[in-house]
This record gives structure tokens, sequence and C-alpha cells, in this order.
């Protein structure tokens, strides 16, 4: 048995030469590691998906308001919505609500949605790549070619059809989002898993007698997993513009009082003449969510490919 | 008798499909044809010229067939082109004569005898008699098929009821009996009870009076399709309206434009336009653009946001008076909104002060009963439910539901003029009533027809809608909602309906007057919603241009407008 098991190995037929060759660093996954640490984009990217973790957590300890409350209660009229001021960092809505503390509670809302979204796309994609991956033939037609269709279909429209049937709300928009993950996940595994199938160390445990559900389950599907994990973290950042997009077209339907980037800027389009701010915070905020996990995301990839090893 | 009439919510309708089509055409018209002021026919034409004065609204004319309409864009234009027996004296509710000179009543309040003004004609060159009244009278009185349905006949559903065979049982006896011209001067209208209201109606664009031969001749009558989705096969309404009025139509490009020219035989004073375009722009901050880039030169519905910024702008604003009411509807089948204590405690935890000075343009303000103040029959001394939580909090334990739950709903994609932004006023109200126990169920839908239709049907427990007064008469408010019972309120009190059935009858003003301050009395007392705001709608117009009298029922006519030359 000494077919490498850390999740960072690479997804390609050449894993047992280069695993061979990684011997100043020990394992791959420290290497990648490493390599992460000197790329400046990772770093940036980290720091910012930290910091969109941390408010989404903590943001009833940051947050100077509550999302609901209406501090501009009585300054605020639809011609006087104050911009950004030593008391309102954000400025206030045009219900007179602090705009900061409604960005930051904002961030709970995208994270909430693009982790159950991604859990859900990734889980059935996974299996679904998995049942391809691992028995091929006319399974692995049949599922490739449901898949298929799944990605003829443009990802949002497809979304706002899901949207639709299911009804108004955010647990449709997080069903739609998660549903167009599917096929990508499912894919990405198979390809992976069928590179894996033909490697040197899965022959190897294959002709020692070694059964066919152990070698899938213990050393080809560990050894299939980081293109997944990799797109895992871009999806988080389409499933964060997604949800924006979605509640932007009021697709999500969630109470209004819940802040959400998408739907807050939404609602302040009528306002975008006399209180630009509003439109302003809440979009940084979606481009920056988005942005953090972009970073990452193509630094793990990179990272973790072999061949970008410098 | 859909509260939110057809005035609102048509315009959302058609708002969509006209949006992309609006923006691009512009310019088009400005060029007169060679009759300036050729009119030796008499008449005030001091001030006529060739200008063209461009004003946008919201949405398309439906058709330009008065009988079959009740949305305020088909209403703004037919308004221009036809005329009534009476109309309203401009800015005002006041009934004036207008084709009629004078009238009298019979002392059963029954008959009513016109005498008409004499030399008018219809703009083919027809003669305005008594003869036409009447065969305008009867062509609605005999509607038949889809024409019967109240989305189509709105206002002679609402205002007489019935038709001759009524095709449906749900329909009540026609308040119409019959017309006589008695010569050709004179026209008795018969009705088959005392309606206090039948003259204030008169003056609805809905029963102006059209010319007889174009009416057969372009084949008004022609509906087919369905109720919901007419479809006008006759071309009257579309390419041949003709009336008496200031007006007539010289083209209608669907969706994009509808260009009225100066009716240059016209009895009155004769339009100081030459042209007057009309534009479907749905959007609001479109509208407000166009303004800005010139193409237009003044539009409807102007958002209250945008009003700060186009007054330092140098464009002129001008407001409707308040003739319409907001107010949030309880339905009294749904518990438990069946206890007066609930709904008292809704009334007290509402801060209606603070959603109108946050949601609403300056000039709004608290309603206290279901009409407005312009209009006779307001009570100064009803119950009122001044905010207060404290004592909200004390009528649920009272009550004993300390943390009822309830489905509040509010309609999307929608901006009505006494309800600027639903979701906005939603979302406070929401606020104040968790803020004392309620547990509040978020739910919405689209204004038309999802939203009105889930009211109208009795779905929806605590609702934000409102009203839009369609005549100056309080019938057309307090009698509108509370007169019959209906699903919308569960809310049966036939001790009222009775006092509001003497009173459409009463024809001593001040006897209907203590009669409608008395139904207010007991609606305020009985609550079956909180009424929360009057608002007076902007309109916005480029520097310069004179002569538009806003009016509370949006009944303005462009007769007097002048515009700066460009």
């Amino acid at each position: 048995m000494t077919a490498p098991h850390e999740l960072g190995a690479a997804a390609d037929p050449r894993t047992a030469m280069v695993l061979a060759g990684a011997e100043e660093g020990g394992s791959l996954g420290r290497d990648a590691w490493r390599r992460l640490r000197r790329d400046p984009a990772a770093v940036v990217g980290f720091v910012l998906v930290v910091l969109f973790v941390a408010v989404a957590v903590l943001a009833p300890w940051l947050a100077p308001y509550g999302p609901t409350d209406t501090p501009g209660q009585g300054t605020v009229t639809p011609t006087n919505i104050p911009g950004p001021s030593a008391e309102h960092w954000m400025g206030l809505d045009n219900l007179g609500r602090d705009e900061l503390s409604r960005v930051l509670y904002g961030a709970r809302q995208s994270l909430i949605i693009g982790v159950v979204s991604l859990l859900l796309g990734a889980t059935v994609g996974i299996l679904l790549g998995l049942l391809a991956g691992a028995f091929g033939g006319w399974v692995d037609n049949i599922v490739m070619r449901v898949v298929d269709m799944m990605l003829a279909v443009p990802q949002l429209l497809f979304a706002i059809a899901v949207a639709a049937m299911l009804g108004q709300s955010l647990t449709s928009v997080m069903i739609a989002i998660g549903v167009t993950n599917v096929p990508v996940f499912a894919r990405i595994l198979r390809g992976s898993m069928l590179a894996q199938r033909g490697s040197d160390y899965a022959l190897a445990a294959t002709s020692l007698g070694v059964r066919r559900r152990f070698v899938v389950l213990r050393h080809v599907l560990p050894n299939s997993l980081s293109p997944v994990i990799v797109q895992g973290t871009l999806a988080l950042a389409t499933a964060i513009i997604d949800a924006a997009g979605l509640s932007f077209l009021g697709l999500s339907g969630s109470d209004p009082g819940v802040p959400e980037w998408g739907r807050m800027l939404s609602e302040t389009q009528r306002f975008l003449a006399s209180a630009f701010h509003l439109a302003v915070f809440p979009g940084l905020a979606i481009v920056f969510a988005a942005l953090g996990f972009t970073l990452l995301g193509e630094s793990l990839r990179e990272a973790l490919d072999p061949k970008y090893r410098r | 008798m859909r509260p939110g009439t057809r005035w609102q919510h048509r315009t959302a309708v058609r708002a969509l499909a006209v949006t992309a089509a609006a923006g691009l055409a512009l310019s088009a018209c400005s060029g007169g044809s060679s009759t300036a002021t050729g009119d030796a026919t008499g008449g005030a034409t001091d001030g006529a010229s060739d200008a063209t004065f461009i004003f946008a609204g919201s949405a398309d004319p439906i058709t330009l067939d008065g009988a079959y309409v009740s949305d305020g864009e088909s209403l703004r234009a037919i308004q221009q082109i036809f005329e009534g027996l009476v109309t309203s004296k401009p800015g005002t509710t006041d009934v004036i004569p207008n084709l009629a000179e004078s009238w009298t009543t019979s002392p059963d309040g029954k008959t009513w005898t016109f005498k008409l003004k004499s030399g008018v004609t219809f703009t083919d060159g027809t003669a305005f008699d008594a003869a036409a009244v009447c065969t305008n009278f009867d062509r609605w009185y005999n509607f038949k098929g889809i024409q019967q349905s109240a989305s189509i006949a709105y206002y002679w559903t609402t205002v007489f009821g019935g038709f001759a065979k009524n095709e449906d049982d749900s329909l009540p006896p026609s308040l119409y009996s019959k017309c006589e011209a008695t010569d050709a001067t004179t026209a008795t209208i018969t009705l088959t009870k005392a309606s206090s209201t039948f003259l204030s109606a008169l003056s609805l664009p809905s029963f102006f009076i059209a010319s007889p031969k174009a009416l057969t001749e372009f084949k008004a009558d022609e509906v087919s399709g369905t109720a919901d989705a007419p479809v006008f096969s006759g071309t009257f309404g579309s390419e041949h309206p003709i009336g008496t009025g200031p007006f007539k139509l010289a083209k209608w490009e669907k969706g994009n434009q509808l260009i009225l020219e100066r009716n240059d035989t016209y009895w009155g004073a004769k339009a100081k336009i030459k042209t007057l375009v009309l534009k479907p722009i749905a959007d609001g901050p479109a509208r407000r653009q166009a303004l800005e880039a010139g193409d237009i030169d003044g539009y409807d519905l102007v958002d209250p946001s945008d009003v700060q910024a186009l007054k330092d702008g140098g464009y002129e604003i001008l407001n409707r008076p308040a003739f319409n009411v907001a107010y949030v509807g309880f339905n009294q089948a749904i518990k438990p909104l069946d206890n007066p204590k609930v709904r008292e405690a809704v009334a007290y935890a509402l801060n209606r002060e603070n959603v109108i000075k946050t949601n609403y343009p300056e000039g709004a303000q608290v309603a206290t009963q279901f009409m407005p103040p312009e209009v006779f029959g307001y009570a100064k001394d009803v119950p009122t439910y001044a905010y207060d939580p404290a004592k909200a909090k004390a009528l649920l334990a009272e009550a004993g539901v300390p943390n009822p739950t309830v489905e509040f709903w509010y309609p999307t994609d929608v901006s009505r003029p006494y309800m600027p932004n639903p979701e906005a006023n939603y979302q406070l109200f929401k606020k104040d009533l968790e803020a004392v126990g309620f547990k509040v169920t978020t739910k919405s839908a689209p204004w038309n027809p999802d939203y009105l239709n889930q009211v109208d049907a009795g779905k929806a427990a605590i609702y934000l809608l409102g009203w839009t007064g369609d005549f100056g008469d309080p019938d057309n408010f307090i009698g509108t909602f509370f007169q019959s019972t209906q699903l919308q309120w569960g809310y049966k009190n036939k001790d009222l309906q009775s006092l509001l059935d003497k009173a459409e009858a009463e024809t001593d003003l001040a006897k209907r007057t203590a009669d409608y301050e008395q139904a207010s009395k007991v609606i305020m007392t009985d609550l079956p919603g909180v009424p929360y705001a009057h608002t007076q709608p902007s309109l916005a117009f480029k520097a310069g241009v004179t002569g538009f009298v806003p009016s509370p029922t949006s009944s303005e006519l462009f007769t007097d407008v002048t515009v700066p030359a460009k």
C-alpha cells in the first residue's frame, strides 16, 4: 500500500513520477502550501476570504446596529438620505437603517447561500462523478449524458427556472445555484478519477488482488479530489455572485428586511440619483467577497498542479 | 368595485411591454400642417400656436373607447377627445355643466332632464344632440356578452349596476331605465331609483358622448376574446374615436406615441397648442431622464425621491390635491383579526407618522379615515389611534394573544400614487408590529393580477392597499369599500351597510354629509383596516410650461397648456 493519501495529490497521470521527484519538500501538500504562501494573489485572496467569513460569523458583534434598526428615523426622507458620516460610516439607507450594519449582516446571507449551495452541488455532483468514474461503461454513459443535458442550459437561466418553479425564497435560490453546480463537480471528479484509475498505483493495487471498492474509495478517490477542491473554492465565488444576481432579479423573495447584498442593490436603484452610496457599498462587498474566493481558488489550482511548479 | 381601481392596475400591466419602445422614438412630430389659425368660426383663439406638447405617462391607452376602460392612461387620452354632459371644475371635483347647459331633477330623484348645448358638432361633422346622448346611453345599457364583464364595463357596472339583459346572475338590476330625446336639445334620463352619485359619475370619461355615426361605422361594439383579454375588432377605439372635445386623434403609434391634434371646430376655447403627444414611458427613472434630455415637456407619476432634484434643476413640480387613501387592510375572516382588540392593537402599533415622513413626498398627510379631507362627509371627530406601542401590547395581552402570528401581504413591482414604494412601507410596518409582539409572516406577490386577486379572494390577513377617487363623492370611497360585504374585508355590519345605502339615495346634501360622517365614525370604531396616508402625487414640467391644472382625479385637460418656444 504505497499509494499517497494526501488530499493535495495531483490529478495527473504522472502522479507517480511527480511523487518520485518530490524529494526536497516531502509531501505534495506541503509543497503546495509553501508555494501558496509565496503567491501574493493567494495571500490577498486568503485574507479577503478570512475577513468575509469573520464578518459573517461576527456580524452581531461587529455591527453598530441591528439589521432592521432605524437609527435614522426622523432624519431620513425620500429626498434626504444621508451618505457616509463619522456616525454612520456607510451612511443610512432609505428607511433610516445603518448601511454598514446591513452590509456586515449581508455577509451572513451570502456565506450561508454560498456554503449551502456549494455543499448541495458538490455532494450530488461528487456522488454522480463517483458513480461514473468508479463503474465506467454504461453507468458512466448515462450519468454523463444527464450531466451534459444539465450543462447545455446556461447557468443563470437554469437558476431562474428553478427559482420560478420552487417559488421565490432563499431556499430555492440555494437549490438553484446548487443544482447548477452539480454537473461541474460531476464532470471534474469523473475525469480526474478516470485518469487515476489508469495510473500505476491503482493498477498495482488491483493486480495485488485488492477489491475494486477498496481501490476506488481509498486510493483513487482521495487522489482525484484536488481539482474538486479548487472547483469548490471557485464555485463559492460564483455562488455569491449568482445569489446576488438572483436576489437582484427579485427571485430570492426573502423577507425584504433581511439584508442581502443583491437585494439591497436592487432596492436602492430608485435612489441612485440622490443616494449613490447605497449602490456603492453592497456592490463593493459583492466584488471583494467574490474576488477573495476567485484569487484563492486560482492560486490553489496553480499550487496543486505540478505543471505550474517553478 | 375593487379597491386600487383599474385606474391604477392597468397602468402596471402594460408597463413592461412598452418600456423598450418608449425610449426610442423621440422627436417625430413637430411640424404643424397649414391650419394654424384659420378659424373664423369665433371662439377664443388667442394664444393658439403651432406648438407641440409632449407628455409622458406610464403606459399606452388600452383603447380610446371610454366605455371599455377604467385605467388612468386611457382616460387621460379620452378626456381630450370626448366630452360628457358634465365635467369637473379644473383642479376640483365640483361638477359643472359641459355639453349639458343645465339640468333639473324630478322630486322623486329618478328623472333627470338635461338641457343641451346647441351648435356643437362631432369632429366627423355630425351634430351633437339629444338623440346622440340617448344613443350612447342605450348603447352602454344594451351591452352583451363580455361587454358586460366588470373588467370591460367597469364604470358602468360600478355606477349603474346591471344592463338591459343581465347575462350574469351576480349583476344587480340596472339603475338606468331609459333615455328620451324630447327635442334636439333636451334629453331626459330616467333612473330606477334615486341616486345622488349619478350626476358626479357622469363626469367620468367612461360616460362621455361619442358620435353615433362613428360608433356604428367603425364597429365599436365588436368585442371578442375574453373578459381579461378583450380584443376590440372595430376601429372606433383605435383609429376613429370621434367626439366633441378640444383635440382629435391624428395618429396612434401603439407602444410609441399617441398624437392628438387641435380640434379647430371646437365649440369652446380652442387648445393653445397645435399638437399633443402622449408617450408611454413605463420606467420612472426613464421618464425623468426623458424630461432632463428635453425629449418630453412633462410627465406624470414623479417618484418622490426625484422631486427635490427636479426642483433644483429648474423644473416645475405640480402636485395634485390629495384625493386618495392608503390603508393597511384586515380580513376579519382570518383569526386573530376577528378580535377587535387585536385590530386595535395593530392600529396603535403602527407608526404612521414615521412611514409618511420616511417614504412619502412632501404634502402627504396621515389619514384618520377611509376618505381624504377634500371630500364632503369627512368626519373631524372619528376615533383615532395615535402611535402607542405600550397600549398595543396591553391590548394584545387583554385579548389573550400576546404573540399572535399573522400573514402580512404587500405587492411587488408597483408604485401607486398613494403608495410610492410598498416594500418600504411594509418593512417599517412589519418592524412596528414585531416590536409589540406580533409574529409576522411575509407574503408578497406581483401587483397585477396575483396580488389583487389574492386580496380580493380574501386570502390576505393583513395587507397594504389603497384607492384613488374617481369622482368627488364619499360613496366613491367608503361606499366602494363597505356598502356590500366583501371577501377582502370579511367585515359585516348590517347597520353600516344600510346607513351607506340610505346615504347614497339621499338627495339632501346636508343630510348626506351627516350620514357619511356618521358612517366614518362607525367604520373607525369597528376598524376594518388602518388608513394611514393621503398623498399629493406630483407631475413635472420643463420650465415655462403654463396652463396645466392638476386635478384630484387626474382628469386634466391640455387645452390651456402652453409651452415655451424651443
